[in-house]
């Protein structure tokens, strides 16, 4: 019996120590995340740590984590956290700040883009997460029908104006109508000159924004004044309506991404807006039919910013460890393969790097999409917002509510958040 | 009146093949999309391509799915095998002695009307602090929440039937009440225990928020693992349908023998 007991305790006690050499990460399921994995066994040879990383998809993220935060002692040593839950999880203290490892190591924080590093990086000052990949949207369009001799002739002809690479807002709204179009003689449209995604909640808003930013609108000003009943903000919704009402494909009211993104990669429409790192897959002739024919610029006015960032959880129980992985990681050579591997880069070198750019022609395009994006509204209240705000977007996108109306009662709504969180009074 | 029977029945029959086809069509599309690549997966309307295996090969090779499915197994096996007696026995103690009354069946049955989410997180804390958490074990226990109440519930019906005059007639013959229990009661309620298994089997198999809380990589089941598919940077619809259908694949196994003992187990009855 004592034997057993001995045997047990010393069992037990090799199970700690198993545990105390594996990292467990609760990442998601995207290449980004295969990408980091293929790299796993140089960290292995270089740390000796084993890394055990768990892929989720992100619906599922957010529900998995919070228990694990609230735990004294989690499972995962490290995270990654969507610009979206930086404000909740800081204010509620549950992930550890960086900036003594940092300062310990010498890591530079200003290889980051500054955008990027304001949304998951720092919170008040205080290094929280290192940046992981982008997600800020772009314009991805069908450079084949800009560089047609015959549409280049019908659109002047329409509107006076060259056809080219959208600059403006006004531009790229003539070529949403140009584009827009019935091929084959049936008097429906079948061919759109974009895609909107106006499924209520996330979809809706992440590309919604764009439309806001490129009539010069804001959610708030630098006050937390709620802004989303200006002129501005107010034709931004009106003209997302009418992109979805008549430039978009049947059903758009209720598409989000992934739909969005097909009736692109299905070859049946002239542009989308949406996240930079989707045009790989638009891009890609064996899952598209539009491979090989798009290009990819910053939305006139500026795209939506959005991040992830490594971050470890005060619950972690390895914290030294989850440093260790975090700063080779987003060491620079290790962030260049990642990029190279087609990462959505943050740290500003990469996106000029000589061999970076061999690999990814369209890496300094990139740039100033980043560069340029603008911040969506994090606070504690951003997931209320978003399905509050993002109702009334829904109804004047679908043609039941006018626009002014409904950005009367998001702006409402937003203002009722922004007070609850103490923002504004 | 040949020819209105003959309409009737046409018109039934029409009826019929309706329903069959919105329930078949999904599956349908589903072995479709599962068989086409990438590409094609999305197109409407749909194009016809020569069928190829290589989505399931690549569940298998690029993702774990064979632990997703043996994880499955043991999960919905282990937590039917432990809830299947213990609510046979809870459901004969409320039908023959009537134990606790009505309140206590109402508080059996009023774990199943909490949102599971709330269950969920005291489970998380008493497996974080035993240590269970990313085990079958854990995902075994916290199934019985949802499978216990249930089948206990489903089960009492099957015990208040005409068994209990069999059961009345074997003591008169001389059987201990555990002898009739085990001799008379259970080999007539065998269907319905058997039914009540497979139902308590799917429930597990296809239970998803528990499985996410408290599990990991070694011990995540099929439905964390398809929801996996659903990513950012869009659904991969030709893995999913793939997935899917090996997901459902033991259903369909279990289905003649579930019809079988449904059936039995509704009409139960000895004494016609």
């Amino acid at each position: 019996m004592k034997r057993l007991l001995i045997g047990v305790l010393a069992l037990v006690a090799m199970m700690g120590v198993a545990r105390a050499e594996t990292l467990r990460i609760l990442m998601e399921t995207v290449p980004d995340t295969e990408q980091v994995k293929s790299l796993l066994s140089e960290f292995k040879a270089a740390t000796g740590y084993d890394v055990e990383i768990e892929a989720i998809s992100y619906i599922d993220m957010h529900t998995k984590l919070v228990p694990q935060l609230i735990a004294p002692t989690g499972a995962y040593d490290i995270i990654i956290v969507d610009f979206y839950w930086v404000a909740e999880f800081t204010k509620a203290g549950w992930l550890l700040p960086l900036d003594e490892f940092a300062q310990r190591d010498g890591v530079d924080l200003g290889r980051y883009v500054p955008k990027v590093m304001a949304t998951t990086g720092q919170v008040d000052g205080v290094t929280y997460m290192l940046p992981f990949y982008n997600y800020v949207m772009g314009l991805v369009y069908r450079k084949d029908l800009l560089e047609d001799p015959a549409e280049q002739a019908a659109f002047k002809e329409k509107y006076g104006i060259e056809l080219g690479v959208p600059k403006t807002w006004d531009e790229f709204k003539k070529q949403m109508e140009f584009f827009t179009r019935d091929t084959d003689g049936d008097g429906q449209n079948d061919f759109f000159g974009t895609v909107t995604q106006a499924q209520r909640g996330d979809c809706i808003m992440m590309q919604s924004s764009n439309f806001l930013y490129g009539n010069g609108g804001r959610y708030y000003d630098e006050n937390w004044n709620p802004l989303l009943n200006t002129p501005e903000a107010v034709q931004g919704l009106a003209d997302f309506a009418d992109a979805t009402l008549k430039y978009s494909a049947p059903g758009s009211e209720g598409f989000c991404f992934d739909e969005a993104t097909a009736v692109m990669t299905q070859g049946k429409a002239y542009s989308i807006i949406t996240f930079n790192n989707l045009y790989a897959t638009i891009n890609n002739p064996e899952t598209s039919a539009a491979g090989g024919k798009v290009g990819i610029t910053g939305v006139p006015g500026g795209g939506l910013m959005g991040s992830w960032g490594w971050g470890i959880p005060k619950s972690s129980p390895n914290k030294d460890g989850a440093w260790a992985f975090i700063n080779w990681v987003e060491s620079f050579d290790i962030a260049k393969r990642r990029a190279i591997m087609g990462n959505a880069m943050t740290q500003t070198a990469l996106f000029t790097d000589v061999d970076v750019v061999a690999a990814r022609p369209e890496a300094p395009s990139l740039e100033p999409l980043v560069a340029e994006a603008n911040a969506f509204p994090v606070f504690t209240y951003t997931v209320e917002f978003v399905e509050a705000v993002g109702r009334e977007f829904n109804l004047a996108a679908s043609g039941q509510k006018d626009p002014k109306e409904a950005a009367e009662a998001a702006q409402e709504a937003f203002a009722d958040l922004l007070r609850k969180d103490g923002l504004i009074e | 009146m040949g020819g209105a029977v003959r309409w009737r029945g046409l018109l039934a029959h029409g009826v019929a093949a309706l329903f069959c086809a919105a329930i078949l069509l999904p599956l349908l599309w589903l072995v479709r999309v599962a068989l086409t690549d990438k590409l094609t997966a999305y197109k409407l309307p749909p194009e016809w391509v020569t069928p190829r295996l290589h989505n399931f090969v690549e569940i298998f090779t690029d993702y774990p799915f064979l632990t997703y499915f043996i994880n499955s197994v043991v999960v919905a096996a282990g937590s039917t095998a432990v809830a299947l007696p213990l609510a046979a026995m809870m459901a004969y103690a409320f039908a023959r002695y009537d134990t606790g009354g009505l309140p206590l069946r109402l508080f059996v049955l009023s774990s199943q009307m909490l949102p599971p989410v709330i269950l969920v997180l005291p489970l998380f804390a008493l497996f974080l602090w035993a240590q269970l958490l990313n085990t079958w074990f854990a995902l075994i226990i916290a199934h019985l929440t949802i499978s216990l109440p249930f089948l206990s519930w489903l089960l009492v019906a099957f015990f208040q039937g005409d068994v209990r005059l069999l059961e009345q007639a074997a003591r008169i013959d001389g059987a201990t009440r555990f002898q009739a229990f085990l001799k008379v009661t259970l080999p007539v309620t065998a269907p319905g225990l058997l039914s009540a298994g497979l139902l308590a089997f799917i429930l597990s198999w296809n239970e998803f928020l528990f499985v996410l809380i408290l599990s990991g990589p070694q011990t995540n089941t099929l439905p964390v693992g398809l929801s996996a598919f659903q990513t950012q940077r869009g659904v991969e619809l030709a893995l999913l349908s793939a997935a899917t259908l090996v997901a459902i694949a033991p259903v369909f196994v279990l289905l003649p023998f579930m019809r079988r003992y449904l059936i039995k187990g509704l009409s139960l009855g000895a004494l016609k």
